[in-house]
């Protein structure tokens, strides 16, 4: 074996490792929401494979199904929540309304202030860059508080509405940063022949420019979705009886115990849609979208 | 098709002044050449052309129309920018039709016009690839279909062959004098590479630091610098400046420097005593083995370098301290540490006063 296909081996393996450490938890976390209550709570050993795999967990936080008898006999007299507490469906469909919602406006509203931001010299435009980004210094938790009563004043509080202005809000300076490097990338020369060829402004902007970096702004919106699919905080303080995803998983940890096989079900379908729309745009992540549009 | 006529053109970024003062008349059809070195402001001017770039203060005629005030996009006209400016997501043909689709020309139309351009430019088998697809040269061969299928009165060009490699270089600069013979539409080049401007333009507009310093046929800037800046820049190799002293010898006036005595031309406006820039280009820096005997003029020199190109010889010597350079066609061989003399044509030789560099 020569030195280099060593070096090679040792590499493959030294990634694997790291791979490994990070997949670990979340294979862990998947493989106990199809255990069986038996598998997760074995005082004697850890059960790693060799149990019955049960899809009754995703049953009932997923799909709103009843729990068996095996699964309430655990419980069993251990505190009062029913089945229905247990249903996720219509945090998914909270969770679903709000990140989509939230991803479109914040999306459409960073593009247009992106591209004017990238294409017009206006006075104070690099001070409002900087002040865009301030925005984001203060921790969301030192604003909670106020922010709780500003919308129980303008009647937002546990509205939907309410919590997908807040992560408009909150999305809005990282999709414009990023989508501003993406307009940076495509040279001005690219509008101005638009423009000589007849475009008005709006005309570069939809049929020219927008286009060509619409990789970059999937990769965005990718980014403003998970954002807001996994956002706590702000959901939890702003609303009471909407629930998202994230908040109706820390309702099943109760005073009466922690029901692990409904968190890791509802957890891990929640980690579904994030997955595939991260392999969706992450070669558009990579910045290979205005190649031939100028000099190699 | 229009002329292009400019009175007083300004032009400042902040406090900073890039244009002074600039008179231009480019007459209906005509070829233009913009040329000068990076920085001097070909660009700007070309751009407030376009209508891209604010005007400080003058006025841009599109034939007795003034456009100030005309947006880009109304002025008809097409331009061709260095990096070419391709839209990526649209194929050759759509980069070619998008002007039309703009202006809702009818589909048979838009595909007659972009058939035509392709055939000229001999696009026709790339139409349907993406820009990515496509070679440095035949990108550029997009930009100008894009701008030929707008039948635009002014064609407006940024430096479009400095990205394209030596062979293809020389190749589009036939194809685009060709382009122009055809299509006979008032075009503005902007270059900084003389040799371009030399073989394309009609006439030539050299610039320096926001100032025209010279504008004329190339043969007229060429034989005929105002400056010593315009003879420097046009011609390659280089004209030979040398430092000179004028001094009077036998009633004949020379232009001296140490050993130097260089002829004058009959009637020079010089006197005794003046210090002046002698020019001569070097195919008439004529050189010879022996000196040749024309009353007391003596310039010789050691040979330094000698580089045959194949159709002439470039000698490259030094004469009292100064370089020079003289062509040859004649396959003489010189040997380096040799020494030449030299018969500069006292019908090509250009003086230029020491402080201004304005010719004599
Ligand atoms: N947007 C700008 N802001 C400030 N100065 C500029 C700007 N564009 C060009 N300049 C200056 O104007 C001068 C002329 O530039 P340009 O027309 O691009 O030159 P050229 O095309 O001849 O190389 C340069 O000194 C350049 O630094
Ligand atoms: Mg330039």
């Amino acid at each position: 074996m020569s030195s280099s296909s060593v070096k090679t081996t040792l590499r493959y393996l030294f990634s694997i490792l790291i791979v490994c450490v990070f997949i670990f938890p979340i294979a862990w976390f998947a493989l106990t929401s199809i255990k069986p209550i038996s598998a997760v709570f074995n005082k004697d050993r850890v059960v790693v494979f060799d149990f019955e795999p049960t899809f009754e967990n995703y049953q009932v936080t997923v799909f709103g199904g009843k729990r068996s008898d095996t699964a309430a006999g655990q419980n069993m007299g251990m505190g009062t929540s029913g089945t229905g507490a247990y249903d996720g469906r219509s945090s998914i469909a909270s969770s679903l309304i709000i990140a989509i919602s939230s991803t479109i406006l914040a999306t459409a509203i960073s593009l247009l202030a992106a591209y004017a931001l990238s294409r017009l010299r206006f006075r104070g435009s690099q001070g409002f860059m900087h002040w865009i980004l301030s925005q984001r210094f203060l921790p969301p938790i030192a604003i909670i508080i106020p922010l709780v009563f500003i919308f129980r004043d303008l009647g937002l509080r546990d509205t939907h509405l309410g919590i997908i202005i807040a992560h408009t809000l909150i999305n809005i300076p990282l999709a414009l940063l990023i989508l501003k490097s993406f307009f940076d990338d495509v040279p001005i020369e690219v509008d101005q022949a638009a423009m000589i060829d007849g475009a008005t402004r709006f005309q570069c902007f939809y049929l020219v420019v927008l286009p060509m970096i619409k990789g970059g702004v999937a990769a965005t919106a990718v980014l403003c979705f998970i954002f807001s699919w996994t956002e706590f905080l702000l959901s939890l303080f702003l609303t009471s009886s909407i629930r998202t995803i994230p908040v109706k998983i820390t309702t099943f940890v109760t005073s009466t115990g922690s029901e692990w096989g409904y968190i890791s079900a509802l957890g891990t379908a929640a980690i579904i849609p994030g997955f595939i729309f991260i392999l969706l745009v992450q070669n558009h992540l990579v910045r290979g979208l205005t190649m031939g549009a100028v000099k190699e | 098709m229009a002329s292009v006529n400019i009175s007083q053109l300004n032009k400042k970024y902040g406090a900073v002044r890039v244009l002074h003062d600039l008179d231009l008349q480019v007459a209906d059809g005509r070829f233009v050449v913009l040329l000068g070195p990076s920085g001097c402001g070909k660009s700007t001017l070309l751009r407030m052309i376009a209508g891209l770039e604010s005007i400080t203060s003058g006025d841009v005629l599109f034939d007795d129309t003034r456009v100030n005030d005309v947006h880009a996009k109304d002025r008809n006209i097409a331009m061709v920018f260095q990096n070419y400016a391709l839209y990526a997501h649209m194929s050759v043909r759509k980069n070619m039709a998008f002007s039309m689709r703009l202006k809702r020309v009818d589909k048979k139309t838009i595909d007659e016009k972009v058939t035509w351009a392709a055939s000229i430019l001999g696009l026709e088998p790339y139409l349907d690839r993406l820009p990515r697809e496509l070679s440095g040269g035949q990108r550029q061969r997009v930009a100008m279909g894009r701008a030929i299928v707008r039948d635009p009165d002014v064609f407006l060009f940024d430096e479009p062959l400095s990205n394209l490699d030596a062979k293809l270089r020389v190749q589009m600069r036939t194809e685009i004098k060709e382009l122009h013979q055809r299509l006979k539409t008032t075009t503005i080049y902007v270059t900084h590479d003389q040799i371009e401007a030399m073989t394309m333009a009609d006439d030539v507009v050299i610039m320096r630091d926001g100032y025209i310093e010279q504008a004329g046929s190339p043969m007229e800037v060429y034989d005929k610098p105002n400056n010593l800046f315009v003879a420097q820049f046009i011609g390659s190799p280089g004209m030979n400046i040398i430092e000179c002293q004028v001094a009077v010898k036998n009633g004949v006036y020379y232009a001296t420097r140490d050993e130097l005595f260089l002829p004058l031309p009959a009637q020079a406006p010089v006197e005794d005593g003046q210090a002046l820039l002698y020019g001569v280009r070097p195919e008439h820096m004529v050189p010879g083995v022996q000196s040749a005997g024309s009353g007391d003029s003596r310039a010789s020199g050691v040979v330094r370098v000698v580089e045959p190109t194949g159709p002439e010889v470039h000698v490259y010597a030094k004469m009292a301290g100064q370089d020079v350079c003289a062509i040859s066609r004649e396959r003489l061989a010189w040997e380096p540490g040799e020494t030449i003399y030299f018969q500069p044509d006292t019908n090509h030789v250009h003086l230029f006063n020491k402080e201004t560099g304005a010719a004599l």
